[in-house]
């Protein structure tokens, strides 16, 4: 089981220059729950995301998690959480298994190859990431969720550039997470194919 | 102590009120006192023994001079404030400033340059003052810069805090290698804390064309800042009554 | 990721990329052959002038390898991972930076002896200029990270980079050009060395914490 978690984001307000991302937002995320950040181009799903990670300066609202106000000091937010970006981090010159080797630095190479084994990238373990496709690099990335113990997971964007079956092996390992008490919250424009979640829309 | 003051001084409205009643006195009043040192110091005070008429070009150099390196210290002590405190209107006293203190840098390059030509008979010397001065310019150069290259506001406004409080870190380290380099200038004219070695009617009119010199330039600034408060806070209450009520 | 694993993957990609210490090293060469071609090759000129050639050589070198230092991270999202790790953004600077140096300092040092006799630099002062690059160099390289964060998101901030950070590059070249002319007149130098030394150990606490905020307001 993962540690439980409670995160609520109060009245959030966000700015980027001169647009109003999002305006007094509430909701709240805890074990099992899957959130889904809808919204068009521009909406500020991503903002919101690193809004509530804390590298996107919020206007005005409250982060309470697990009852203690994180709204300046992220650092207890930031222990139980595995965010995967846009860009989620994968460095050309390294071989899939170093990246992993990065983020991962206490699992054994067996642990390793085997998370590389349900991305299906076992064959690719030793070629640099620069020679890989988009789709290869984000299932690198995606590979540090069959390793993590972390409960809440961000994912921004994770369905980009993968084929169907990435798209459903990653659906199940979510819905296993869920399952095993962890939290997910996504970004995504296109609905989920099997999972139903709590769909946070913005509006541009 | 009482601190309220400084809590004031971070709500933009109550420094746009206050700006707008000091602002104009202090630039009138350092526009006065600048004239009556400058034509004190340029007609009637006494020629220097060695350096004759030329030395009186001082009454606008020194205080120029002066006032560059202060604002540039006052915008290292603003960034500091503005990295730690995150005080809304330090970001907003850089930007305001860091032009006024460029000039003044600037101002007080070509008037050293001035000077030179009668004093070492070249433009340029590469003494230890005037080389300081120039990288003076250049550090203001280099924060106007960041400045105007960021458009995102907070990551400018942090990029530009950051940048003042290097360089003010570094300058006494330049200015000391710089000496230590180089000493060909004359030794310092005129020190608030040691007894003046000019006769009092030498000094008196550079002191006031200095106090005048800061009255301005503090105006000045607060009226640039008062103008980039109103952009800031355009979305505010107060600036549309404000703006409703006395026109902009 | 913690601060092992982010300090060897830090060696790996820097010896992944060894074309770029080599860069580095070939522009230092680069600069160093303007002087006698487009000032003056006797040795005149050259041995009272090698200290300072040198030294102009090895900034510009440095600032050319430190712009760019976070320029990949930044790109492929590993800076927001640095962000989302919760570790010290000062401490992973500083490993970085420190990682940097190795790289390029050491292979400089190396070529150094050679470039020294082609400047006519007398060898008693080959040692001073030795040291006055390893006391030095970690300032330009610290002061430097910081306009390298500053930068990162601009697509042409390389020349931004150089009018920021140059200017603070002057304290440490006047010291160390100062300590070889010391030693070339046979006078004592290690003052001049000690202060280099007191500058990089300040660079060394301060630059990191700086690069850090600058690195915190880039990413967003």
């Amino acid at each position: 089981m993962r540690k439980t978690v409670k995160l609520d984001i109060k009245n959030l307000s966000i700015e980027r220059g001169e647009r109003d991302l999002c305006c007094e937002l509430s909701f709240s995320v805890q074990s099992g729950d899957l959130i889904r950040i809808a919204g068009e181009n521009g909406a500020g799903k991503s903002s919101l995301m690193k809004a509530i990670l804390g590298w996107v300066p919020i206007e005005d609202g409250e982060l309470i998690y697990n009852g203690e106000d994180v709204t300046q000091h992220r650092d207890m937010l930031l222990q139980d959480q595995l965010y995967l970006g846009h860009t989620p981090g994968i460095k050309n010159v390294f071989t899939a298994l170093e990246n992993l080797k990065l983020y991962c630095p206490d699992k054994s190479d067996r642990q390793l190859e085997q998370a590389l084994e349900e991305v299906q990238l076992f064959a690719f373990a030793d070629i640099p990431a620069a020679q890989l496709s988009a789709g290869q690099k984000r299932r690198i990335a995606l590979a540090r969720l069959w390793l993590t113990d972390k409960s809440l997971w961000f994912l921004d964007e994770p369905f980009t550039a993968l084929d169907v079956k990435g798209v459903s092996v990653l659906e199940e390992k979510m819905a296993a997470h869920l399952s095993e008490g962890g939290a997910v919250v996504i970004t995504t424009h296109q609905p989920l194919l099997h999972l139903s979640p709590k769909v946070i829309e913005l509006s541009v | 102590m009482n601190w309220t003051w400084f809590h004031k001084l971070g709500s933009p409205k109550w420094f746009y009120q206050w700006a707008s009643n000091w602002g104009g006195r202090c630039v009138y009043v350092g526009l006065a006192l600048l004239l009556v040192g400058v034509v004190w110091g340029l007609g009637f005070a006494p020629q220097d023994y060695q350096q004759g008429n030329s030395f009186r070009i001082i009454y606008i150099h020194v205080p120029v001079a002066v006032l560059a390196q202060s604002c540039y210290l006052a915008m290292g002590i603003a960034g500091f404030v503005s990295l730690v405190w995150q005080m809304k209107l330090a970001p907003v006293f850089i930007k305001s400033v860091a032009p006024v203190g460029a000039i003044m840098a600037l101002i007080a390059l070509v008037s050293g340059a001035i000077w030179g030509k009668p004093t070492w008979g070249t433009w340029w010397v590469w003494d230890a003052r005037l080389t300081s001065v120039l990288v003076l310019f250049l550090l203001y150069m280099g924060v106007m810069a960041i400045q105007n290259a960021l458009d995102d506001q907070v990551f400018a406004d942090k990029a530009v805090a950051v940048v003042s409080l290097v360089g003010v870190i570094n300058l006494p380290i330049i200015k000391y290698s710089v000496e230590w380099w180089n000493t060909l200038h004359q030794p310092a004219t005129f020190k608030l804390t040691e007894k003046p070695s000019m006769p009092m009617e030498m000094w008196l009119p550079l002191l006031f064309s200095a106090i005048g010199l800061y009255l301005f330039a503090a105006g000045v600034s607060m009226w640039r800042m008062q103008t980039e408060v109103l952009m800031r806070e355009r979305k505010a209450n107060w600036v549309k009554k404000e703006v409703l009520e006395h026109g902009i | 990721m913690n601060y092992r694993s982010y300090f060897k993957s830090e060696w790996l990609s820097l010896l992944r990329r060894k074309q770029d210490t080599l860069n580095a090293l070939l522009f230092f060469v680069m600069v160093i052959t303007l002087f006698p071609l487009g000032v003056d090759p006797s040795s005149e000129f050259l041995s009272p002038a090698a200290g300072g050639i040198i030294w102009c050589a090895t900034a510009l070198a440095i600032l050319m390898a430190v712009e760019g230092m976070y320029k990949e991270d930044y790109n492929d999202g590993s800076l927001e991972q640095w962000l989302a790790s919760g570790l010290s953004i000062s401490i992973l600077v500083f490993l970085k930076v420190f990682a940097q140096w190795v790289m390029v300092v050491v292979p400089l040092l190396l070529v150094l002896p050679l470039l020294a006799q082609m400047l006519f630099l007398p060898a008693s002062a080959l040692g001073v200029v030795m040291w006055s690059i390893l006391l030095g160099t970690p300032a330009l390289f610290f002061i430097g990270s910081i306009g390298a964060a500053l930068t990162v998101s601009l697509r042409r901030g390389a020349v931004l980079m150089l009018l920021l950070i140059l200017p603070l590059y002057i304290p440490v070249i006047v010291f160390a050009t100062g300590a070889v002319r010391a030693a070339q007149m046979e006078m004592a130098y290690s003052g001049q060395l000690a202060i280099l030394g007191a500058i990089s150990l300040v660079a060394l606490a301060l630059s990191p914490i700086m690069a850090a905020v600058s690195i915190r307001a880039s990413v967003n």
